[in-house]
């Protein structure tokens, strides 16, 4: 590996970090789509501030092109607070309008200004070593590193001195208010880090990337666990992760490492959203399989206690009155076998002792409207589940 | 370039008609369709599509290593498809919000889409050149064929909107009540949902993936404001959409280094920002009137209870008082006493005032008439 490739991997990973870190909260406060509308509408603010500077890696840039960012987020939240349109809609308005009034800038000054479209949206990661900084004549590192280094650091502190506050007021906005931590302040810190943390990026990975980057560690942590703490460290771990693996794709297809990062994260969300332990759709659908099953049971247990008459509870009748097909009721047959609740006596099926416990519990919680108790229930009788 | 001489060259120039009628077709299909997607609270499953179409363009492009317009939209169709079916399972089948649902997709297809451009562009084969076109749209490289489908498709959807007003409408509104008169609102909903997506694809080349979604609300955000009826708003938003693209191919054509995409999405930013502040019935400006008005008459009737008040006291309610005792009341101003007047509640005689028969009428029923209206 070259000297290079070490930085570029580095640049990446503390990208991937940066980003990470504020996500997870922009999903939990259901503000994802606030992220896409900031990366593109901090456009405006890059160009005119280039206009300034002159210079893309400059401070001042980075703080008019944030400004642009909370410009945007007042901006929607304005239009919200006038009832004219839905929030999504207010979104969906201000972040093209902004976006726009930045390309046509660009456009008309297109002589003068080393700046394209492209290259905001892309970014290129593979030139951000031969940026180099230089302090005193001395060669210190590219200057991406810096910049990111100091916005991370930064993000770090805030994140470790107000965990407690962001904890609160993301999961519950009345109480942080209640015990005096203004939720606006807060909303208003997040959002100031995201733009920050956006404009810092932009330049080394581009817009569309540092949406994905936000949003995807995140969002596939989401779906492994349910605690903060273990999200925030996953989302991490996932960030860094696809930007390694997608540094060294791209080097193999010789293609844009923005793009190839991108690529990664989309694998890993598909494995993780197709795979994962409760949550992923797998395991949903086999919930979901097993509850209807286990449903079904149930039904077919009250009908059997319902019914004392032996021909209503013969196996062919069985079948037409539940109105089943077959292979339903073979698996719901067996599984009421298999746990004990019911007999098979010269085709005449009748509950057995267990069978009778276990439906006239779940008749009394069907009636006292406590059917979630059911679940509990099961725990204790069944043997296999459906 | 003035105006008459311009509209002389839209009829006269091959290219800057087929340019006007392409951009005034786009803008009216997406401004209907775009009604849909607005008053369903889809407004930004807009941007994901046409994100998500991106992938799309390259993997058909790489198939058939042809750059015809037509093969790279139904790739773009196809997977514009994928994504939005991927987010509607993401919605149903995790825990994760529409939001995080709809910004994944977006970058995460974006994302890949650049990926297979970049990966094309460094194959050795002359023939992908352009391919970027789809990322900003470009106006200037509309064919008429390309118009004879825009015009094609807007043909098919108004027919199918027509046919399915009523299923559209009802589903809109009320998808429960739907349901339980049996209508089959899966279908329904696919349908409403192909075509919106069908929409946005036809607007790639045009104004690009990243403005496209702008051309899908804009229109219709401002078409809402103007009335409540969907039939007016679906109208309105087609032709708020159409003039957008006519003016901002205009304004880009008279210019020199506009491209059209970002100018037609600011001219339907500005029927947005129209609409917001000078409709009648919901626009800022109107309802700002409005309230000071209510504020006013709150005044007028203060001041009118309060006179009541002193000439109850009196035997004759005609009985003359100074205007100084009014003074300390809040709410009392020279421009209320003289609107009193005009309405005839009150007569002045120089620093004098006095309740006529009719103000002391109208007083004494203020409050019970105010009651009767909360009842």
């Amino acid at each position: 590996m070259s000297n290079a490739q070490i930085e570029i991997q580095l640049i990446a990973s503390l990208v991937a970090i940066a980003c990470a870190i504020p996500g997870t909260f922009l999903v939990l406060r259901k503000m994802a789509m606030i992220s896409d509308a900031i990366s593109h509408s901090i456009l405006p603010g890059i160009v005119i501030g280039f206009f300034i500077t002159q210079d893309l890696n400059s401070p001042l840039l980075i703080l008019l092109a944030a400004l642009t960012g909370i410009i945007t987020v007042i901006l929607v939240e304005y239009i919200q607070k006038t009832g004219l349109v839905k929030e999504d809609t207010a979104i969906g308005l201000v972040f093209p309008a902004l976006f726009s009034i930045g390309v046509i800038l660009i456009a008309k000054n297109a002589n003068d200004v080393h700046l394209d479209v492209d290259a905001v949206l892309l970014g290129e990661l593979a030139f951000a070593p031969f940026d180099r900084l230089l302090i005193a004549g001395v060669d210190v590192g590219p200057k991406s590193l810096w910049i990111i280094g100091c916005i991370l650091l930064i993000t770090i502190g805030l994140l470790f001195a107000f965990f407690k506050e962001l904890k609160i007021s993301t999961f519950d906005v009345g109480l942080s208010a209640s015990l005096g931590f203004s939720p606006t302040i807060i909303h208003y810190g997040l959002m100031t880090v995201s733009s920050v943390t956006t404009v810092g990026a932009f330049d080394a990975v581009g817009a569309i990337l540092v949406v994905a980057l936000m949003i995807a560690p995140a969002a596939t942590a989401y779906l492994l666990t349910t605690n903060l703490k273990r999200m925030l460290v996953y989302a991490i771990c996932f960030g860094v992760f696809s930007a390694m693996s997608g540094y060294w794709l791209a080097h193999w297809l010789d293609a844009s490492i923005a793009g190839s990062i991108t690529t990664m994260l989309g694998l890993l969300f598909l494995v993780i959203y197709l795979f994962a332990p409760n949550k992923g759709v797998i395991a949903v659908l086999y919930r979901e399989k097993q509850q209807r099953t286990e449903v079904s049971l149930l039904t077919f247990l009250l009908h059997l206690r319902n019914h004392s008459e032996e021909e209503e509870r013969h196996v062919n009748h069985l079948n037409e009155h539940i109105n089943w097909q077959k292979v339903r009721s073979k698996t719901v047959l067996e599984l009421a076998l298999k746990n004990n609740m019911i007999v098979i006596d010269n085709d005449v099926v009748s509950l057995t002792e267990k069978g009778n416990d276990f439906t006239s519990q779940a008749i009394d919680y069907i009636i006292t409207n406590e059917d979630s108790k059911i679940e509990h229930m099961k725990d204790d009788f069944f043997l296999f589940r459906g | 370039m003035d105006i008459t001489e311009y509209i002389k060259l839209v009829f006269t120039d091959y290219t800057l008609r087929t340019i006007t009628l392409g951009t005034a077709i786009l803008g009216a299909v997406t401004g209907m369709l775009g009604s849909f997607a607005v008053l369903r609270k889809q407004s930004l499953l807009g941007d994901a599509i046409s994100h998500a179409a991106l992938p799309g363009i390259a993997i058909s492009f790489l198939i058939t290593g042809a750059k015809d317009s037509n093969v790279l939209l139904l790739g773009a169709l196809v997977s514009g498809l994928i994504g939005t079916f991927w987010i509607r399972g993401i919605i149903k089948k995790t825990h994760l919000k529409s939001d995080t649902a709809l910004g994944l997709i977006l970058s995460l297809f974006f994302g890949f889409g650049m990926l297979l451009l970049t990966f094309i562009q460094k194959q050795p084969n002359a023939n992908q050149a352009g391919l970027d076109k789809y990322l900003f749209g470009q106006a200037a490289t509309l064919i008429e064929s390309d118009v004879w489908l825009m015009a094609i498709v807007t043909g098919a959807c108004l027919v199918v909107l027509l046919l399915f007003w009523k299923e559209f409408k009802i589903l809109l509104f009320d998808a429960d009540y739907t349901k339980t008169l049996g209508f089959n609102t899966k279908f329904i909903d696919i349908l409403i949902t192909t075509f919106i997506v069908l929409a946005i694809v036809l607007g790639l080349q045009t104004v690009g993936v990243v403005l496209m979604s702008a051309m899908l609300l804009a229109p219709a955000a401002a078409a809402r404001q103007w009335t409540n009826s969907l039939g007016i708003m679906v109208f309105l938003a087609a032709l708020f959409g159409a003039f957008s693209g006519v003016f901002g191919t205009a304004i880009s054509a008279s210019q020199n280094n506009l491209s059209t995409g970002p100018v037609i999405v600011i001219v339907a930013s500005v029927f947005v920002l129209i609409s917001f502040i000078f409709s009648p019935s919901r626009g800022l400006l109107f309802k700002q009137i409005r309230f000071i008005k209510n504020r006013r008459d709150l005044q007028l009737h203060k001041t009118l209870a309060f006179m009541h008040h002193i000439a109850k006291t009196h035997e004759n309610i005609s009985h003359p008082h100074t205007v100084k005792i009014l003074n300390n009341f809040q709410g009392y101003t020279r421009s209320t006493l003289q609107k009193l007047v005009h309405k005839n509640y009150v007569r002045l005689d120089g620093n004098m005032w006095s309740l006529t028969e009719e103000g002391f009428k109208t007083a004494s029923n203020l409050y019970n008439q105010q009651s009767d209206n909360n009842e």
